[in-house]
């Protein structure tokens, strides 16, 4: 069974976070995990009110400067979600032109889609969309679900990262703005998750258990990474870092402003990623994310411990929609009952069982010969 | 006041969706299902699915596939692509499609019409009739998704559908398609004038005000659309739309 | 169990999915043995009249479905042709029907058309006449996709369950006690059309 431990069963005196969301989770004399004093540092390290909004626009002062002559001076991911739409909200705020990019994986909801039109249109911004060819991709999730490791959403954050990064590239545009934020995201336990920019962990469990050749699915190497990031000095900026962000508040700004509608739960715009983490996770790695999405709102002060407690005591599915997530999921990746029922005994296994990016490959390609021979001596599992 | 039809096409092929201009660079718009579930949820009036190349490649419908993504559809689905006989038409409604498109098939035998009909309802077969302008410059009417010319003239071609047993025509415009111009309004009322038949344009639909005129200017009873329902705007990436604003005539 | 009747004609694929998606149980069966046990039954249709008689009499349903909607009172909810069915005549082919409602189906007029084109095909609001089982939390302006060329012809209107606008008003859907017939399709009329099968999934068996 995943992340169980011998450990004695113990939660945060402040937050949800507990043993069971991660065995290696630390205590202090007061009873308060280590997730706390990370996210206090990390909030340390922000700058906020009118400090943090005079750094925004004087960032966006260069990003307008720089994009003057082209068409768009950044881009920005759309996904429908919270985070994704309130940058385009501040972008707008900001007087940037940005294009933006939405990443489809054939998951989309049509919630998702409509807020994206809303907000574009409302906005003003032009769209454009990356549609990723179902089949390579549905290869590659049934890759990871049949090789059993934790992280599969780590497919779409790499085709993400590497298609904006690749398109900032080719329209030569400087600036990414990221929706990555500390408010909501600090606290994530490692067991959780694995290196979303790792490429050689993504084909090697392809390899392992894929089917098709992958030709057009984006990757990102070290060498991309290197060229797009030094060379042509592509940057990202997680504005909303530079903002308050109490969700609530947030959420009724955009669903006044954008027209956005409410998913009723985190990343719940794409019908793959309410399946992963209402059944997936809890049920076959015993993780349930909500507990760190909730201690990050406690820790910030934006909900207090009993309504999270209030919360986690939902269901995290709704029983309705998981029978006809169920019958969809199991349709699109063409997957037999039994097929998905032993996916789902299959005991978990570590992304580490599979190849992955090491030191060498990042900073000495021209060294890889040696990790050929590393790995003759000390094969993948 | 009726409500005019607003039907989006999607063309299938390789089990993925695409979208042409002029019938031609076919590019990539996403899998089938999640686009049709997606359509679904926008209650989209009905829905045609045409695996366009199949009688290019002489190939019959994929069962399973269109049945998959039928199953996502609780609006009227209608399928073409490849159909030849009545099993086929069979399989393919009890695949759960309301209605089959039929084009090149017509070209060798027009009984087909009524020997579906008769079991299914004459509503249940519509004749698709894709136009484009001939090298002098004249409509007619071509087969093998727009490759072969077939010498005939739309307007007569339709009657003899008609006559035939047709429920519905699908007028596409190959001229127009993807163009986002507008449709060939002039074709659009042409063959509505000459047949009592419901005639669905299709080709080159851009916004609502294109939509409205097809059924005011063009006399259709029904609309359909490709590029305006899968890409936020021409020249810009794929989105999933449809109006929530209802037609009325 | 709801027992969706095989006899040769109709979306049947269709009607299951929508039952499935609705999380309602129902199975497609031409099997008497299946069809007598069930709850619920459902009797579809989509093509020519005679057809469907004939089907219904060749199958040996006929008799089977007179006892367990006349006698034991199975609910019984007949869709287009399949509601059609349940008149005692059609013009389509000058056939008798089963008789179960007190009603003909008969040709659009002409003359009540006003110059509207036939078959009816697409979507078209109804309107509830009175309280039913079927139109229960119903959502607001419910409309249904329409595919016919022939409608109910109801004398009384104690049996009229809602009517609709083409060019004259019709009948769209009927009641007698256990006996319900929509000429609508609610398999293809999206949420309408969900509640409507919902609904008729939790009447009293």
């Amino acid at each position: 069974m995943f992340n169980t431990s011998d450990r004695e069963y113990r939660q945060c005196a402040l937050s949800v976070m507990d043993t069971i969301a991660d065995p290696d989770i630390k205590f202090d004399e007061k009873g308060i995990c280590n997730y706390y004093y990370e996210y206090k540092q990390a909030e340390a390290g922000l700058h906020k009110g009118a400090e943090g909004w005079a750094m925004l626009e004087k960032i966006a002062d260069e990003i307008r400067e720089e994009g003057k002559n082209k068409p768009y001076d950044c881009i920005m991911g759309l996904s429908g979600g919270v985070d994704s739409t309130y940058v385009a909200y501040l972008a707008k705020q900001l007087g940037l032109r940005p294009l933006a990019v939405h990443f489809d994986n054939g998951w989309n909801s049509e919630l998702a889609v409509m807020n994206i039109e809303n907000i574009i249109t409302k906005l003003g911004f032009d769209l454009f969309t990356y549609v990723i060819d179902w089949n390579e991709f549905r290869d590659i999730q049934i890759a990871y679900l049949k090789a059993s490791v934790v992280d599969i959403e780590a497919i779409t954050d790499h085709a993400i990262f590497a298609s904006l990064y690749r398109l900032a590239g080719e329209r030569k545009i400087k600036y990414i703005l990221s929706g990555t934020n500390v408010q909501t995201e600090n606290t994530l336990p490692r067991s959780w998750i694995f290196n979303k920019h790792d490429h050689i962990n993504i084909q090697s469990i392809h390899k392992a258990y894929g089917t098709l050749p992958l030709k057009t699915f984006p990757f990102s190497n070290a060498k991309v990474k290197r060229y797009y990031r030094q060379v042509l000095g592509v940057t990202s900026v997680s504005v909303i870092n530079y903002v308050e962000y109490n969700k609530k508040k947030i959420k009724e700004l955009i669903q006044r402003e954008l027209g956005w509608r409410d998913y009723g739960g985190k990343h719940y715009e794409s019908v793959w990623t309410r399946f992963y983490q209402g059944y997936i996770l809890p049920t076959k790695f015993n993780i349930d994310k909500r507990k760190a999405h909730l201690s990050d709102l406690i820790f910030g002060g934006q909900i207090t411990k009993e309504e999270a407690l209030e919360e986690l005591r939902k269901p995290i599915y709704d029983a309705t929609q998981f029978k006809i997530d169920y019958d969809f999921v199991l349709k699109k990746l063409g997957l037999t009952e039994d097929e998905f029922n032993a996916i789902m005994q299959a005991p978990p296994r570590s992304h580490y069982d599979f190849d992955y990016e090491m030191p060498i490959d990042q900073r000495y390609p021209a060294l890889k010969p040696f990790k050929t021979i590393y790995r003759t001596f000390f094969p993948v599992k | 006041m009726s409500q005019v039809r607003i039907i989006p096409v999607l063309l299938l092929k390789n089990g993925g969706l695409y979208k042409t201009v002029r019938f031609k660079n076919a590019r990539y718009v996403g899998d089938p299902i999640n686009t049709v579930k997606i359509f679904n949820e926008k209650e989209a009036d009905e829905l045609v699915l045409l695996d366009y190349n199949a009688s290019l490649e002489k190939r019959g419908p994929d069962l399973k596939k269109i049945s998959e993504i039928a199953g996502e559809a609780f609006m009227p689905m209608g399928y073409g692509g490849g159909i030849r006989t009545l099993d086929d038409a069979k399989k393919v409604f009890d695949g759960g499609f309301e209605k089959v498109v039929l084009n090149s098939i017509l070209f060798e035998d027009l009984s087909i019409i009524e020997k579906i009909g008769n079991i299914y309802g004459a509503q249940a077969v519509v004749a698709s009739v894709d136009v484009k302008k001939s090298l002098f410059g004249k409509q007619k009417v071509y087969g093998q998704s727009g490759t072969r010319g077939s010498g005939l003239d739309p307007v007569e071609w339709a009657k003899q559908l008609e006559g035939a047993g047709a429920g519905e025509i699908f007028l596409n415009s190959i001229d127009r398609d993807g163009t986002w111009e507008g449709y060939d309004v002039d074709l659009v009322r042409e063959v509505s004038k000459a047949v009592s038949l419901p005639v669905i344009a299709c080709g080159g639909a851009g916004n609502i005000q294109d939509l409205k005129q097809a059924v005011y200017d063009g006399g259709a009873s029904a609309v359909a659309a490709g590029s305006m329902f899968v890409y936020q705007k021409k020249g810009m990436g794929v989105l999933i739309s449809f109006p929530s604003e209802k037609l009325k005539i | 169990m709801l027992a969706i009747i095989n006899y040769g004609l109709g979306n049947l694929t269709s009607i299951q999915n929508m039952c499935r998606r609705i999380g309602v149980e129902a199975m497609i069966t031409d099997d008497p043995a299946l069809i007598g046990k069930a709850e619920r039954l459902i009797l579809p249709g989509v093509g020519h009249f005679r057809k469907g008689m004939e089907n219904l009499h060749a199958s040996g349903l006929k008799q089977l479905l007179d006892r367990l909607v006349l006698e034991e009172k199975r609910p019984i909810l007949g869709i287009c042709l399949g509601a059609q069915l349940m008149t005692r005549h059609s013009e389509e082919g000058d056939v008798d029907g089963l008789g179960w409602v007190d009603a003909d189906t008969i040709r659009f007029r002409d003359d009540r058309l006003k110059g509207l084109k036939v078959p009816h095909m697409g979507w078209r609001e109804i309107i509830p006449a009175g309280s039913n089982p079927l139109w229960e939390n119903l959502p607001a302006e419910p409309r249904f996709y329409f595919v016919h060329s022939y409608h109910f012809d109801f004398q009384r209107r104690e049996e009229v369950a809602a009517t609709a606008v083409y060019g004259a008003e019709f009948v769209c859907a009927f009641r007698k006690e256990n006996v319900y017939g929509t000429q609508f399709h609610p398999e293809k009329s999206h949420k309408f059309g969900m509640k409507v099968l919902e609904n008729f999934s939790r009447i009293k068996a």
